[in-house]
Order: structure tokens, then C-alpha cells, then sequence
């Protein structure tokens, strides 16, 4: 059975599970570097968590203004551009959400965003190539698309993944650091002891730790992707719309042209080039993926 | 002395338990208030374009007299319909009846090419997806609200909040009825 309840409730419990899985990271890194350096190492994770929340979570309060201005997206009013206005209308219509910000891109690639850290500072901001190049339902399912992510509060889903990846990056950093000019193993410590094969471990694990929190980043964000398609549908009930504007995406090869990965994962197709990334590191589900997704909720609509 | 402390811990806690479900109860009903509204404003969206739209159909087919008299019929009846059963009767007939115009209007590629209809054109797909969308999420809430009144433990509330089970927001389409029957 493919349907969109289905396929939001599997998301959330996927989105679930990789966020418990950061923490379980936090806790194996924390773990590691008592191991190796005892309570110094222990020490600094104060300041990684509190340079990771002010650097992320400044970001997060001000993304509607501060992704604006890292993308020049320009804020229009419905006079601007009354048929884009009806279909945003629309969608508000079918998901019983305020509505939000309109913003636009002056860019040719086709491609859009949701930002705002909640429904009252929503913005959605499209390019002007999308809205050239697709057709009124396509973009109806563009929009419902970012308004899903808007209604799943994937700023502050983000928000909570790039804090734990950046505090492990930084904590990481700061202990290998700490390895390199001698200081840190406390010979008062009974660590002296410890055998050094859980040494070498703890070690691994503090190098490894950055890396894979990255991955588990990646891996949220992709999951709110297929939660917002799967959204999406819930709003319109009309699969083939979005299916459709994916591959009108799938078959135009411009590309977005701030190539910023800062904001890479916010666009509705990852403006990066598919083949630099490769797939486990990608803020996207492959856009193949997703348009098979849809097409199976379109060959059984009555979900 | 922990006994009381049990104790006092579980009505706490069915305390709060009980203020939840009335206030869900309370909330949903209201959405469902709100939802309603909605679809009366986009049905009042729709019926301000019709004497615009006849206008213009006048203007190029003033001969097609039954697919504009039962729209201005189906306008009128659509302004004194108060109640979900009578508002969703008269939504549906003034659909049929629009649906009604615009396949009349197809034989007209004169009245088609005109400004004044090009430009309905978007102000007449926009509202009547905004009218279905607006029916959708009605039935989406009232779905949720009759879930809650009618399930336990959220049912024992009910009484309290003085929330019922809501109606279904129905537009008899005959588009479904003519649906091939299968024999076998």
C-alpha cells in the first residue's frame, strides 16, 4: 500500500529514529573522550554545545530574513503576481495554514524554498525560472510541497540536526587538537590503566564522530524531503501535479547559481551538482526516487 | 505515606489528562466552525463572478438561455442556503451548472479568444479549486472531530465540552453517479 498517510507516518518514525540516533552519537562521543582524556575532555563539551546553539540557533531565529538575503530573494505582494497569490491561496485553503511571505528569486534554474522558523514567520520563495517554466497544477504541487515543510517545522528539524553535527564537529576538533600539543591525558586519572586498545577506540571513534553525524544530517534532511512530497499530496491529493513538476526539475539541467551549501538543503532540488555529492552525503532523495514514489500514490488514489 | 503520593500522582495526572481532551475537543470544534466559514467565503467568491461570467457568455451566445438561466437560478438559491446539508445541495448545483456553461462555451471560440472571458479564466479555476480545497480540509476536521468524539477515552468528554459529532460537508456529483456499474 502506497499512500500518503503511509508514507508521512514511516517518514516522522524514520526522522524519529535518526535523531535518536545523533544523540546516541553524542553520548558514544562524550563516552570516547572521557575514555582518552578523562575529565578535561569532558571539560570542553560545554563550550562545543554552546558555539554549535548560538552559531545555529541565531541562524534559526532569523532564517526568514537571513536565508533571504543569502539567496536575494525579494519579497512581492499579490499585485505582483495575482496568479502565483491564487495558487498560494489554494493551497493555504487545503492544508489550514496562515498565509505566508511570497518571496522571488531572480535566478533562470528552475527552484523554490520554504523558510521561517514557524508558521507566523513562513516566507516560500520561488525563482523565476520555476515560474516560467510549469504549468498551474505543476506549481500547485511545487507550493504544496513547501508549504509541507512549513507545516512539519522542518526549520527547526534542521535547526536541531545542525546544532548535535556541528557540537560533535566541534568537539572533535577541539579534542584532537588537545591530543597534538600534549596537554590533555590527566596522568592523575586512574585512565592510566585503561587498556589501550579502548584508547585506540576512543581515538577512532573522536576522528570518525564529525563524519558521521554529517551523514545522519544528511539522512534527516532527506527524510523530510519524502515527508514534505508525501505532505504535499496530502494537501492537493493530486500526486501527478508534483510528480509532474519534479520532472520538468529532473529534465532541466540549470542549476541554481549561488552554489552556497550553507543553503543547499533548503531548495525544493538540491542546487549542488548530483555527481560532486555522492548520495549518503546528499540533503535530497534522488529525484528518480521520488518521482517513483509519486507515481505509485498516483496508481492508487484512493488512499 | 508513598500510597498518597501514588495516589495524588495519578489524579494529577488524570487531571490533566481530562483538560487535554476537552480542550482538543473544544479546538477541533472550532476548526471545524472556521472550515465551514471558509467554504462559505470562497462560495461567495464564486457566486460575485457569475453575473460577470453571464455577461460575457451574453455577449457571444446570448441563444445558450438554459445554461445561463439555471447558473443565475442556481446563483440565486446558492445566496439563501444557510445550514451544511442546504449549502452543500446549492454548491452542487451551482457546480453542474457551471459545468454546464463552460461546455457550452466551448462552441464558441469567438467568446473563448475574448479578453474579458480570458481573464475569468484564471479567477474561475482558482475559486473552484479553492472551494474544493476549502470542502476538503471541512471534512479533514470534522473526520478528526467525530474520530475524537466517538472514541474512548475522549468520548467520556464530550458531554462536558458539549461537542457532538459533526456533519459531512457532501456535494452530490452526478460526474460520480454516472460512474460505469460492473455487473458480473
Amino acid at each position: 500500500m502506497v499512500n500518503f498517510r503511509a508514507l508521512q507516518l514511516a517518514n516522522r518514525r524514520k526522522t524519529i529514529g535518526l535523531l535518536a540516533g545523533m544523540g546516541i552519537l553524542v553520548l558514544v562521543v562524550i563516552y570516547a573522550a572521557l575514555t582518552y582524556f578523562g575529565k578535561t575532555g569532558v571539560g570542553v563539551l560545554p563550550i562545543a554545545v554552546g558555539i554549535a546553539l548560538a552559531s545555529v540557533w541565531g541562524s534559526y531565529y532569523t532564517s526568514d530574513t537571513l536565508v533571504m538575503t543569502m539567496t536575494g530573494a525579494k519579497v512581492i505582494q499579490e499585485s505582483d503576481n495575482p496568479k502565483l497569490f491564487n495558487l498560494i491561496q489554494e493551497v493555504c485553503l487545503a492544508s489550514g495554514l496562515k498565509m505566508p511571505k511570497v518571496a522571488i528569486v531572480q535566478d533562470s534554474a528552475p527552484n523554490a524554498f520554504a523558510t521561517g522558523r514557524n508558521e507566523a514567520h513562513a516566507v516560500i520563495a520561488f525563482t523565476t525560472g520555476i515560474l516560467g517554466a510549469m504549468d498551474r497544477n505543476e506549481l500547485q504541487g511545487v507550493i504544496a510541497h513547501e508549504m509541507a515543510h512549513v507545516a512539519n517545522r522542518d526549520t527547526l528539524v534542521s535547526a536541531i540536526a545542525a546544532t548535535t553535527a556541528g557540537a560533535i564537529a566541534l568537539l572533535s576538533d577541539f579534542l584532537t587538537r588537545m591530543m597534538w600539543f600534549g596537554g590533555g591525558r590527566s596522568r592523575d586519572d586512574n585512565n592510566n590503566q585503561q587498556n589501550p586498545i579502548a584508547l585506540v577506540v576512543s581515538l577512532v571513534v573522536l576522528i570518525l564522530a564529525p563524519i558521521a553525524a554529517l551523514l545522519l544530517r544528511s539522512a534527516i534532511s532527506r527524510r523530510r524531503e519524502a515527508l514534505a512530497d508525501a505532505t504535499a499530496v496530502s494537501f492537493t491529493r493530486n500526486p501527478g501535479g508534483l510528480r509532474q513538476a519534479l520532472e520538468v526539475l529532473q529534465a532541466d539541467s540549470t542549476v541554481v547559481h549561488q552554489r552556497s551549501t550553507a543553503v543547499a538543503h533548503i531548495w525544493i532540488e538540491s542546487p549542488l551538482d548530483s555527481s560532486s555529492v555522492s548520495k549518503l552525503f546528499s540533503t535530497h532523495p534522488p529525484l528518480a526516487e521520488r518521482i517513483a514514489t509519486l507515481r505509485a500514490m498516483e496508481a492508487n488514489p484512493q488512499a | 505515606m508513598t500510597t498518597t503520593w501514588i495516589v495524588l500522582g495519578v489524579i494529577v495526572l488524570l487531571v490533566l489528562f481530562a483538560i487535554s481532551s476537552y480542550n482538543r475537543l473544544i479546538r477541533l470544534n472550532v476548526t471545524v466552525d472556521e472550515a465551514f466559514s471558509q467554504i462559505e467565503v470562497q462560495l461567495k467568491r464564486r457566486s460575485d463572478l457569475i453575473p460577470n461570467l453571464v455577461e460575457t457568455v451574453k455577449g457571444y451566445a446570448a441563444h445558450e438561455k438554459t445554461a445561463l438561466e439555471s447558473v443565475v437560478a442556481a446563483r440565486a438559491k446558492a445566496t439563501t442556503a444557510s445550514g451544511v446539508a442546504d449549502v452543500a445541495a446549492a454548491d452542487g448545483a451551482m457546480t453542474q451548472a457551471l459545468r454546464g456553461l463552460l461546455a457550452v462555451s466551448e462552441a464558441y471560440p469567438d467568446l473563448k479568444a475574448s479578453t474579458n472571458f480570458l481573464a475569468l479564466q484564471e479567477e474561475l479555476s482558482t475559486t473552484e479549486n479553492k472551494v474544493s480545497f476549502a470542502r476538503q480540509f471541512y471534512n479533514d476536521t470534522v473526520r478528526s472531530l467525530n474520530q475524537t468524539v466517538k472514541t474512548f477515552p475522549s468520548s467520556l468528554f464530550a458531554g462536558a465540552a458539549k461537542v457532538g459529532a459533526r456533519e459531512f460537508y457532501v456535494v452530490d456529483d452526478p460526474a460520480n453517479r454516472q460512474a460505469p456499474n460492473v455487473k458480473f
